[in-house]
């Protein structure tokens, strides 16, 4: 487990895009105080700490620069070093606001042992201008104490009680209550309370104590929270030059999707969301995903729906100094039956998914869609627009279509506008269709009407809305429109408010 | 020899449609199939267009109406966000009514004109697509788009449609050109309890295979096709009819 604290993350930030080499201050508002709540390595030479009031210490240092914090900039830049983490492994947990948890239990034999990783992420983090302390422990809760209280890049793996004993008790991750209290006892170090009786203990400070005690010790387990799910498949490439043109990135896309593919075919598997991991060698990860409409092995399908995300990404795309690294991982796989081929009709769905696939990767997979039907007799319900990657079948239509027959159902218009717009209409009667109406400022003269078709609203919910009566109407150019008119008037009686009425559809 | 050479031309030429009649979807209608050649080319472009905005639905019918009948089940319908909202979304429930079953329709929405005739012409090249609809708002298409998505079609055989909602003044080198727009569905007085239909008036105003016409046109749900309006007056239509021109 490997611990690291960003200790000036918030001024390291803001020193990317300054000039000056001035101490820098990082103010917030606590309370009614504007109080320090980062310095920088300069600003603490001067004496200066967080939690100091700007006042204060503008007082006695008028040569400092302040800037107001900016909590949503510190996360996303920890989010991008979190992903920036993932070339050493795929367990990567955020311990906000400052820290990084690494799993990285089998992962360091790759850079030649756990000593070798540490110079490496230390060497890289160097290099991008960031105050940083790790440990790598074999708990989260002594790593943790020992990257924010011990020694810089301590090891101590099997020997957490030595590493503990001597540091202070607020290296437990405990409330400030409870490290003040037993300090007031005269409990400092971990080392005063790990052979002390535990009963009392617990009546007195909470169960809080010993379990973060326990966890730091690894006499309980403590489970890591990963940013992101771990793919259940993954093929990495570290290139010795940064590559940077599209094409050696869709010839690596290719390579190691091969190299996947054999993977996938001994457990029976098939893609079904693919994500392309690009470290750029600046830091920036670029992470390009696509879905499939069908579990997927194919190399060369795989290149195909990346040749398309990368034209869709075009300037997004941008590849600066170089990708040093890439990484393909199936993030969702389904079990695939092993392909047949030439058996007729299947090659055609299969040249059908493959086209649905490009289309999703190129335009976006809420942008491809099927129509399926719905168990709801509200009109704006009864059908769902679905990604068309993930329906199969028939989508329920033939259920539709039983449905229709044996109730007779009046006919539905072709085109069914996203929510009912208010139309003016004047009726003849006040339950009978409309005689004219306004829609969209032109005036429709109905000449024929068919209806009402009565819809009730969902009486079982509270947000169901009235009933509406659905009439279908003819004007005198021809046109034919799907009109309701929400509510009824032997509703007005009890309070409910003037019928209206709405267009809700086209027919042909 | 002759022959060869002539059948060598037209490959290099590659005029859709234009030799031994690949593919024609008849429509059933003797009227339209005989000034058409025997039926509308399949490997072609074919322009719908609506008589006014307000016309969309009508020109939609009559193009589900064609594609219906296309040899592959699959059909793409690809239109833009813009004309979603103002026109509404394909409904399924509508579409099946149209003897068209939804299962087979795929809906494709675009955020530019540029993706819209892209997707179209990959849609076309698939092959495993029948029919292809293509729906755009107001505005031009350069003649190169057009001639790219001919090409894409006669090269897999695939109907496109390419449906447009106001009456463009554009030329095309489209296969055939319509302008659609709705029929009253009572013709004669005092039949307004009758049915109500899907009836459209039918200009085609563009026909590479013979002469223009006018029809009137309604779905009939039991022979799941168009029909001529049993009703409909005979329309002569002049020669240059530019009827739209004023509509528009």
């Amino acid at each position: 487990m490997l611990s690291l604290w960003l200790r000036r993350l918030s001024t390291d930030r803001i020193a990317r895009s300054r000039n000056s080499s001035a101490p820098l201050v990082v103010t917030g508002r606590r309370g009614n105080a504007e109080i320090f709540v980062a310095v920088d390595d300069a600003a603490e030479r001067l004496g200066l700490s967080p939690g100091i009031a700007l006042a204060q210490a503008r007082a006695m240092h008028p040569g400092i620069d302040t800037m107001p914090e900016d909590a949503e900039a510190d996360a996303t830049l920890l989010e991008s070093v979190a992903d920036w983490c993932l070339r050493y492994t795929p367990l990567v947990a955020c311990d906000a606001p400052d820290g990084l948890l690494l799993d990285i239990s089998g992962c360091a034999h790759l850079y030649g042992g756990e000593r070798e990783l540490v110079a490496d992420l230390s060497g890289r983090l160097e290099n991008a201008g960031f105050g940083y302390s790790l440990a790598v422990a074999g708990t989260i809760g002594a790593a943790w104490a020992a990257a924010h209280y011990g020694k810089p890049a301590s090891h101590a793996c099997g020997e957490e009680r030595a590493i503990l004993e001597s540091l202070p008790l607020s290296a437990l991750r405990l409330q400030t209550v409870t490290v003040a209290g037993l300090a007031r006892v005269g409990l400092k170090q971990i080392g005063d309370i790990i052979d002390l009786p535990r009963a009392p203990l617990t009546a007195r400070f909470g169960s809080d104590v010993l379990r973060q005690l326990d966890r730091a010790l690894g006499h309980e387990h403590e489970p890591l929270n990963p940013r992101l799910p771990v793919a259940p498949y993954v093929a990495e490439q570290r290139f010795a030059e940064p590559i940077a043109r599209e094409e050696d990135v869709l010839a690596i896309t290719r390579r190691l999707a091969r190299r996947l593919q054999f993977a996938l075919e001994r457990r029976g598997d098939g893609a079904r969301r693919i994500e392309l991991a690009l470290f750029r060698t600046d830091g920036v990860v670029r992470r390009i995903a696509t879905g499939t409409s069908r579990p997927l092995r194919d190399p060369d399908d795989i290149r195909e729906l990346f040749v398309e995300r990368l034209a869709a990404l075009a300037d997004a795309f941008d590849p600066g100094f170089g990708f040093d690294m890439a990484r393909l991982s199936v993030v969702v796989a389904e079990p695939c039956p092993p392909e047949q081929i030439g058996i007729g009709g299947s090659e055609d769905a299969s040249k059908l998914c493959r086209f649905v696939d490009r289309l999703s990767a190129r335009l976006g997979p809420r942008r491809v869609h099927r129509l399926v039907a719905q168990d709801s007799h509200i009109p704006e319900l009864a059908e769902a627009v679905l990604p068309a990657q993930a329906v199969n079948g028939d989508a329920g239509w033939a259920g539709f279509r039983q449905y229709r027959k044996e109730t007779k159902l009046p006919p539905r218009p072709l085109r069914l506008l996203a929510r009912p717009e208010l139309i003016e209409a004047v009726a003849e009667v006040p339950d009978g269709p409309p005689l004219r109406f306004r829609w969209r400022r032109a005036l429709h003269e109905v000449i024929a009407a068919e209806g009402p078709e009565r819809i009730e609203g969902a009486w079982w919910s509270e947000h169901g809305g009235p009933a509406r009566d659905y009439f279908r109407v003819e004007d005198k150019s021809g046109l034919r429109f799907w009109l309701f008119r929400s509510g009824l008037y032997r509703d007005l009686a009890q309070g409910a408010g003037a019928p209206t009425w709405f267009l809700h559809g086209t027919f042909a | 020899m002759d022959e060869q050479l002539r059948q060598r031309l037209l490959t290099l030429q590659k005029i859709p449609g234009m030799v031994g009649r690949p593919g024609l979807l008849p429509l059933g209608i003797p009227a339209i199939d005989k000034v058409l050649g025997g039926g509308l080319t399949r490997g072609a472009l074919h322009e719908i267009a609506a008589a006014g905005e307000i016309h969309l639905p009508a020109a939609a019918g009559f193009a589900l109406g064609l594609a219906v009948s296309a040899p592959l089940p699959r059909l793409f319908w690809i239109t833009e966000d813009m004309g979603l909202t103002e026109s509404g979304a394909p409904h399924g429930a509508g579409i099946d009514a149209f003897g068209f079953a939804p299962e087979r329709l795929v809906t494709v929405s675009t955020a530019h004109r540029r993706d819209l005739l892209w997707a179209m012409e990959e849609a076309l090249r698939c092959r495993a697509v029948g029919a292809v609809i293509g729906e755009m708002r107001a505005g031009e298409i350069g003649t190169v788009a057009v001639r790219r998505l001919s090409l894409a079609a006669a090269e897999s055989g695939t109907l496109a449609l390419l449906l447009r909602a106001t009456p463009p003044h554009d030329a095309s080198t489209a296969a055939t050109r319509w302008i659609v727009g709705t029929a009253s569905s009572i013709l004669e007085r005092g039949q307004s309890e009758r049915e109500m239909r899907s009836r459209f008036t039918a200009h085609l105003v563009r026909n590479r295979h013979g002469p223009a016409g006018s029809w009137i046109l309604e779905w009939s749900d039991n022979d799941e096709r168009l029909i001529l309006a049993t009703h409909a007056q005979p329309m002569a239509a002049p020669a240059f009819n530019r009827s739209h021109r004023q509509v528009a």
